[in-house]
């Protein structure tokens, strides 16, 4: 996995390979991770948000109610 | 870096963006500050979150696809040949500013010994990015879903922006070639697009239930913190800052980059590669602020909500040519962008029922879009790049700047980037249920049951014996 062992070899070759992350030509899967973690989020957080508005607007509270809520601090 | 001149340059340069980035994080922490202070305390936990939950949203996606968009759609495609490869397809050949780099896959993204720039360039865009979704936060609250918000901050953060950007805030953008478009400091490429945006979404949203009276006029929901809105505000003035100086190029040789033998020309560019100074550009600033500042406190008679959005109106407005103007000129721009502003968000509310909750669409929209017209006219022949001179509509040249360019400039970035694409994502939202939030919760508040739980927290706490 490591791009670089040593870094005196890696800075005095001919030409340095500038890319140092591990995994160097992973990027692909790396991308494809960000891309079902992107989408992934979108569809739970939109579940959860859908199941709390629907819980909420079942129970008919007034325009006033939540002043009943609040704390003191 | 191997010569020690050319790593200070480079090295100089990268922290210089990295500067601005931290800089302009002050414009969020603003924007969700005002938001915050704009909106009913009903509803105060749940608009500082949609706010928050852009960032991830927007920077994923603009390392996924918006930073590529960028560096792709310059030509539009097809409208005007790159002055890279002289081809008006998509720029993803082997050029040097090519999209080829700028893809997720690419080793440039990501931490590489060759390569100083490229993040921090990246991530300053990505700031403009965060600014324009927020933009539409502030419009949009204490009515929308979280989830339709995430996707319009994707569709305004990580497309529409973007494609404005490669259009005509690029050296090598069609806009700039075909219309003459100049737009230093972003009046229409962030501000109109974003206010386009917010205006389009809001046509579709409808008002806070009770904002209109069922005669049809408009009632007052005025800020509930209003000074955690004038922290907000002057927090934003703070970034702007760093987003005037994430603009410049802060160091740049024009002689051979423009082909000139012989000539060497160090100074600081704007984004299209033309000279300016950071130094006149911040006497700009700091005059269109006051201008603005000035007219909003007449205009609104003292109002603090709108004398302090105003200072920030001013700014937009005289940002299109703040890099050429004179200071005084820039005052002055800035105080017509916020009368029209002012004057135009009451009549837009009132003649269609718009409820913009924080004046988003007239501070950044009207004027920006104001803007973008008025720097036709006084920079009129001015050109609008380096490389070439050459007629309107011509497109292998770069057209000189002129009113009716910059007036269809800002129809582009204000209605067809920015109100078209709000008002037909909005719909769609609309249409799959998913846009606004229920009546009943809406009247509730979004942190009922925070709230709710809070209480009973306090609750047992205070029964405690020990």
């Amino acid at each position: 996995m490591a791009t670089v062992t040593n870094w005196i070899e890696h800075l005095s070759a001919e030409k340095v390979q500038g890319a140092v992350y591990p995994g160097v030509g992973t990027e692909g899967i790396l991308v494809l991770i960000a891309f079902v973690i992107w989408i992934g989020w979108t569809v739970i957080s939109a579940r959860q948000e859908t199941e709390k508005l629907e819980k909420l607007a079942r129970k008919r509270h007034g325009s006033n109610d939540w002043k009943n809520n609040v704390t003191d601090g | 870096m191997t010569d020690e001149l050319g790593a200070l340059t480079t090295i100089f340069t990268e922290f210089y963006y990295w500067i601005t980035v931290v800089l302009m994080f002050l414009i969020h922490v603003g924007f969700c500050m005002y938001e915050v202070g704009a909106s009913r305390y009903k509803h105060h936990q749940h608009t500082l979150m949609k706010n928050t939950m852009l960032i991830p949203l927007v920077t994923v996606t603009w390392f996924l696809f918006g930073w590529w968009i960028y560096w792709a759609f310059p030509t539009g495609p097809g409208l005007a040949p790159s002055i890279m490869n002289e081809s008006a397809a998509l720029i993803t050949d082997d050029s040097t500013f090519s999209a080829k780099w700028y893809v997720p896959t690419s080793d440039l993204m990501a931490v590489n010994l060759g390569d100083h720039i490229s993040g921090v360039f990246w991530a300053a865009f990505l700031l403009f990015s965060w600014t324009a979704a927020s933009i539409v936060s502030g419009a949009v609250i204490e009515r929308i879903t979280t989830f339709a918000f995430g996707i319009l901050a994707i569709a305004i953060g990580s497309v529409f922006w973007t494609i404005d950007a490669a259009w005509g805030w690029h050296f090598d953008g069609w806009m700039l070639k075909i219309l003459g478009y100049h737009d230093a400091y972003a009046s229409g490429v962030i501000h109109a697009v974003a206010g386009g945006f917010a205006l389009g979404v809001l046509a579709v949203l409808g008002p806070r239930i009770g904002k209109f009276s069922s005669s049809g006029e408009p009632r007052n929901i005025g800020p509930r913190n209003p000074w955690l809105v004038t922290i907000g505000l002057f927090l934003i003035y703070t970034g702007f800052w760093g987003f005037y100086a994430a603009c410049n190029i802060p160091i740049f040789n024009l002689g051979p980059e423009y082909g000139m033998e012989g000539v060497t020309y160090f100074t600081a560019t704007n984004i299209y590669v033309t000279p300016t100074t950071l130094s006149g550009i911040t006497m700009n600033f700091l005059m269109s602020l006051s201008g603005g500042l000035l007219a909003g406190y007449v205009i609104s008679r003292g109002d603090p909500f709108w004398t302090y959005s105003s200072g920030l109106a001013g700014i937009i407005c005289a940002s299109a040519g703040n890099d050429l103007y004179h200071p005084i000129q820039s005052m002055i721009i800035g105080m017509i962008g916020v009368v029209i502003a002012y004057k135009l968000h009451y009549w837009v509310e009132r003649k269609f029922k718009i409820d913009d909750a924080v004046g988003a669409v007239a501070v950044h929209g009207y004027a920006g879009f104001a803007g973008l017209v008025i720097c036709g006219f006084v920079l009129n022949g001015y050109p609008s790049s380096g490389y070439s001179v050459g007629a309107m509509w011509d497109g292998s040249n770069y057209a000189a700047i002129n009113p009716l360019g910059m007036f269809i400039g800002a129809l582009i970035m204000f209605v067809v980037l920015g109100f078209i694409p709000g008002w037909i994502l909005a719909k769609v939202l609309h249409g799959m249920g998913k846009l606004r939030i229920p009546r009943e919760v809406e009247l509730a508040g979004l942190d009922y049951e925070i709230m709710e739980a809070a209480k009973e927290d306090e609750k047992s706490v205070a029964s405690a014996s020990r």
